[in-house]
């Protein structure tokens, strides 16, 4: 039974993978605006996994992952900007120097429970934002723009199509989600929802918990770092406001727990309904001034959160739920 | 079992969510005798005050362009339309003051919503990235009043900037203190500056302690401050223990307010405030601060004390105050979207087409009539800088903006040192 | 020293006011364990009931600030009703991420309606009055609301402690099945208790517009500094919550002052972390 179950979701998976490589090769896309939105979602679904191993199947929930991520962008826009190189080493380095904060920062954090934690990693978001705001080798509060660059795989940069972004968020995505998928099926991954279920438990067990959440925790840094990345190339830009700010923070949060915590479509769910809320309320009635589009997307927040805070896995649950019954009742 | 059969639902909705997707963004349809313009600007967020007017701002223009108004003196106003009739259908967009999604709404209003030209974007942090992806996409960026200097060194073609920028805003200032100290013997020797740390007020300091620092000004306190804050009582407090004789500010909204309250609370004055476009202009913060905003000065590109000088604003101004809630006037940097929108309209007409190539070389080498800039006419320089961009320094006396620099252009002589708190 | 005794008043005056936004948060937090994200909004929203209240009729923020206390108590309560009701239980991020929801939309809902302004009430009557002592000035605004914020935490302290029903809010705190055994209408209490956090901040709202503009965009950073005051204080901790947020106004003046003012908010937040590294429980944290 167990088998079945996880080589069903490897082989969907793989189907959802080749429906997204195939999309922009079928001609079927309208825009290359559907393509944004599209590489959005693969992104965002990636940075929502990322947090889905600390957050979802460890049981921490950090606000500080924007930090990770910030660090990240600026690995790869400091490599181009600064140094006029390739991302590509920028953003391995930032990727590695984010799991390293990551370490030292969370080894008294993980001390803390609940709110306390929660409020620490805000608290850590916002002196590293400042920090980042007047530190001038970074670029400050000006922040880092690129220049103009070759096209190309080489400095992950395409100005005229998005077809590069587009498979470099699929490949993104790939990798995001291979390695959380490789880790819900090695022992690590039980290990972790050991450590969530119960830390004293998993302790007697023979768990050591603390360097569980530690490995955890720097897992997930590193791969929103690369997601960072990721983000820098795609925007041509970098500020601390745009990539290290509780609002960015919050995004992580918010689409994996919306999409569904600790399981494995959750993110990628979360990012397919959330994302082109944002981005087509946004276009349709976000330029009539007045924030309407802020105030329904708000709204849909609550609604989910009060009626099935499991978010869209739940929902989708309660929906099978219900026509399995129908059907039973058939019978 | 269960588990199984809930995966195939999931995986089902997975595909219907991308079908939606697709669905959703079937092309538009670009209509005959309408050319689209696209507007990017912070309708929300904390810019959206300056983003909101400067959309009315647009908004206005287009009316003056689209209709019959012989009685406005404008060029292109008493045609209805341009080019024989074809009128200007603005379709709006919200960066929310954030360069990513500023880039993104601009190549929507690009690839979507195929507008010819998009006007924008406020945030100077915003205005570069979507002003790049319409160089990259050969469209036309016409911006207002983003006043970081960068955005016109970077060399692009199709990219063009009405409003002065900090750098010159601040060579007038240090002009204004040199003409203080020969003529009024001001003996003002120190500066100061406040500015919230952004990527706006930084550039403004930066340039600003550049300009001192070329004119033999000392800068003696360098005070940024997070917008958005609780108070500012340690930014006044540094201020007074330095006790600058100059200040020049980059304070927006309500931070521009707090600082004033502040330094009244504090009871420190320095004999000049010179500001960036920030706070002073906003002629609702001006009014409400009553006297307390008095003798404070600022660039200014616009106000409606410059009514003599600029005899054509007048009736424009009027259409925008039914577009503003509560009704204001044009400030230094909304009017300057309209006027990037007119001339939009008039190279347009000069061209005879809608060509790009034609459009833009009427850009490139025009010496357009503008009676609603200050300057009275708009030249670019390759890079996209309005040569002809200026301001005039003004002082808040009685509520009003009175005209105190450059000397030709002044109505009233300026209260140097500033009155004090007390004294008021 | 004029200098330092100046910004040690500003410190802790500022830090007084954290104290009375800060007092609801920590009411909430301790009886329900939910972290509410609108608690900057709620500011905003009495703000602004405060702000119409003087510009359309003159009624002064020292009057105004009992509808805004009594309008963020109904708020307050029907927030309860309509959202944190259906997340008790469920899932620990439910509720906080259902706050942040109703933050976005009351945001967004006050920039719709009431557009995005700066609006500052002029001739209130304390408004830009000050008075020196020795050189030190004092800004009556700041001092009135900082009075007034020890007043009111005061007062909630002793509701707590010293009234029945503190004592029942108390029993619902620490053990919800065994209140209600004991015949305590929990479902009340609970109503309470988000009804008197919004009035704190409420209060606190109605008094600032007599000296800080009212924007939607008003709330975001009191109600963060609101939550580490809450969580150094210690959990629930109403004296605790005082003590912290004097200690935070406090830094942030010192800091502000003799390191640098961009610097403050690092000191503040940095300050946070060092107490919970020491005391994970907060300063009055059991």
């Amino acid at each position: 039974m167990l088998t079945r179950k996880h080589i069903s979701k490897d082989v969907k998976w793989w189907i959802v993978v080749a429906v997204l490589a195939a999309l922009p090769l079928m001609g079927v896309l309208p825009s290359s605006y559907t393509e944004h939105v599209l590489i959005l979602i693969m992104l965002y679904g990636s940075m929502a996994q990322a947090w889905n191993v600390i957050g979802g199947y460890c049981g921490q929930t950090s606000f500080g992952h924007s930090v990770f991520f910030g660090i990240g962008s600026y690995g790869a826009a400091m490599a181009v900007v600064t140094f006029g190189f390739s991302p590509w080493p920028g953003a391995m380095v930032g990727a590695l120097l984010a799991a390293g904060v990551a370490v030292v920062l969370s080894g008294p954090c993980f001390k803390l429970k609940g709110h306390y934690f929660a409020i620490a990693t805000f608290a850590i978001v916002e002196i590293f934002n400042r920090l980042f705001m007047v530190w001038d080798w970074v670029g400050g509060a000006l922040g880092l723009d690129y220049p103009l660059v070759e096209e190309g795989w080489m400095n992950f940069m395409w100005y005229d199509s998005k077809k590069g972004y587009y498979y470099g968020a699929l490949i993104l995505m790939i990798f995001v989600f291979g390695v959380v998928r490789k880790m819900e099926k090695m022992r690590f991954g039980y290990y972790l929802l050991a450590v969530r279920e119960g830390q004293e438990t998993a302790e007697s067990l023979g768990v050591n918990s603390t360097r569980v959440k530690l490995s955890a925790m720097a897992l997930s840094a590193f791969l929103a770092a690369i997601c960072g990345a990721f983000y820098a190339q795609y925007n041509f830009r970098v500020d601390p406001s745009m990539v290290m700010s509780l609002d960015m923070s919050m995004k992580f949060v918010l689409i994996t727990i919306l999409g569904g915590l600790g399981t494995f479509w959750g993110p990628l769910l979360g990012a397919a309904v959330l994302i082109p809320l944002q981005e087509y309320s946004r276009a349709f009635i976000g330029g009539m001034g007045g924030g309407v589009d802020l105030m329904i997307f708000g709204l849909i927040i609550v609604l989910v959160m009060v009626k099935q805070p499991r978010g869209i896995m739940g929902i989708l649950d309660d929906i099978a739920m219900k026509s399995r019954e129908k059907k039973e009742g058939d019978h | 079992m269960k588990r199984l059969f809930i995966g195939r639902t999931m995986v089902a909705k997975l595909f219907l969510t991308l079908f939606l997707v697709a669905l959703l963004t079937g092309g538009a349809v670009a209509a005959e005798k309408v050319i689209k313009i696209g507007t990017l600007f912070p309708l929300t967020g904390p810019c959206a005050l300056a983003g909101q007017r400067c959309q009315s701002a647009v908004e206005t223009a287009v009316e003056v362009i689209n209709n019959s108004h012989p009685e406005i003196k404008v060029p292109g106003a008493a045609a209805e339309g341009v080019l024989g009739g074809m009128k200007f259908v603005l379709v709006h967009a919200d960066h929310q003051g954030k360069p990513d999604v500023a880039k993104s709404e601009a190549e929507r209003l690009i690839d979507q919503e195929g507008v010819y030209a998009i006007i924008g974007s406020y945030n100077s942090s915003c205005t570069k990235p979507a002003s790049f992806v319409a160089e990259r996409k050969q469209k036309l960026f016409v911006c207002g009043c983003s006043s970081s200097a960068a955005l016109t060194k970077r060399d692009l073609n199709r990219f063009f900037r009405l409003a002065p920028t900090d750098e010159t805003e601040s060579l007038e200032f240090v002009e204004f203190i040199k003409y203080l100290n020969e003529t009024k013997s001001a003996g003002i020797e120190t500066v100061g500056l406040i500015y919230e740390n952004t990527e706006f007020g930084k550039h403004a300091a930066e340039e600003g302690k550049a300009a001192a620092g070329v004119a033999g000004l000392k800068v003696i306190a360098d005070v940024a401050f997070n917008p958005g804050a609780t108070n500012l009582n340690s930014e006044v407090q540094t201020l007074k223990a330095a006790d600058p004789d100059a200040v020049f500010g980059a304070c927006l909204g309500g931070d521009y307010t707090l600082w004033v309250r502040t330094m009244k609370q504090m009871d420190w004055l320095p004999d000049v405030a010179l500001n960036y476009c920030t706070g002073y202009q906003d002629p609702i913060i001006a009014k409400q601060l009553e006297s307390d905003g008095d003798f404070f000065m600022g660039g200014t590109g616009y106000s409606p004390e410059f009514a003599e000088l600029m005899p054509a604003v007048a009736a424009v101004e009027k259409i925008y105050m039914t577009k503003t809630d509560p009704s204001v006037p044009f400030d230094s940097d909304c009017i300057q979207e309209a006027i990037a929108t007119l001339i939009l309209a008039q190279a347009m007409e000069l061209a005879g087409t809608t060509d790009y190539d034609a459009v833009l070389k009427v850009f490139n080498e025009t010496e357009f009539d503008s009676p609603m800039s200050l300057g009275g006419m708009v030249v670019f320089a390759p890079g996209g800088q309005n040569l002809k961009a200026m301001s005039i320094l003004t002082q808040l006396q009685g509520g009003s903006y009175k005209k105190i620099y450059p000397l030709d252009l002044a109505d009233t002589e300026p209260v140097v040192p500033m009155t004090d708190w007390g004294s008021r | 020293m004029v200098t330092f005794l100046q910004v040690a008043l500003d410190g802790i005056l500022s830090g007084l006011l954290y104290a009375l936004i800060a007092a609801g948060l920590s009411l909430i937090w301790g009886v329900m364990d939910v972290i509410n994200f609108a608690h900057g909004e709620f500011l905003m929203v009495a703000m602004y009931l405060s702000y119409w209240l003087g510009f359309l009729w003159k009624v002064d923020p020292l009057i105004s600030w009992i509808a805004s206390g009594v309008f963020a108590f109904l708020i307050g309560a029907l927030t309860y009703k309509l959202i944190i009701r259906h997340t008790i239980g469920k899932s620990a991020m439910a509720a906080l991420l259902a706050t942040f929801g109703l933050s976005m939309f009351l945001k967004n809902a006050c920039l719709y309606m009431f557009s995005p302004n700066f609006r500052i009430l002029n001739d209130t009557i304390l408004g830009g009055k000050t008075f020196s002592v020795g050189g030190v000035i004092f800004s009556l605004p700041q001092l009135a609301t900082s009075l007034f914020s020890l007043g009111v935490v005061a007062l909630v302290y002793l509701l707590i402690k010293k009234t029945r029903l503190g004592w029942a809010i108390q029993a619902t705190a620490m053990d919800k099945e065994a209140a209600e055994l004991m015949g305590i209408d929990t479902e009340r209490i609970y109503v309470l208790v988000f009804g008197l956090g919004g009035a704190c901040v409420g209060i606190a709202g109605g008094l600032l517009p007599s000296y800080l503009a009212t924007f939607p965009d008003v709330g975001g950073l009191f109600s963060l500094l609101a939550f580490v005051c809450v969580a150094m204080g210690g959990f629930g901790s109403i004296p605790g919550a005082l003590f912290a947020a004097i200690l935070i106004g406090l830094v942030e003046a010192f800091s502000g002052f003799y390191v640098a003012p961009v610097f403050k908010y690092v000191a503040v937040f940095g300050l946070y972390l060092v107490v919970v590294f020491w005391r994970p429980r907060g300063l009055f944290g059991w």
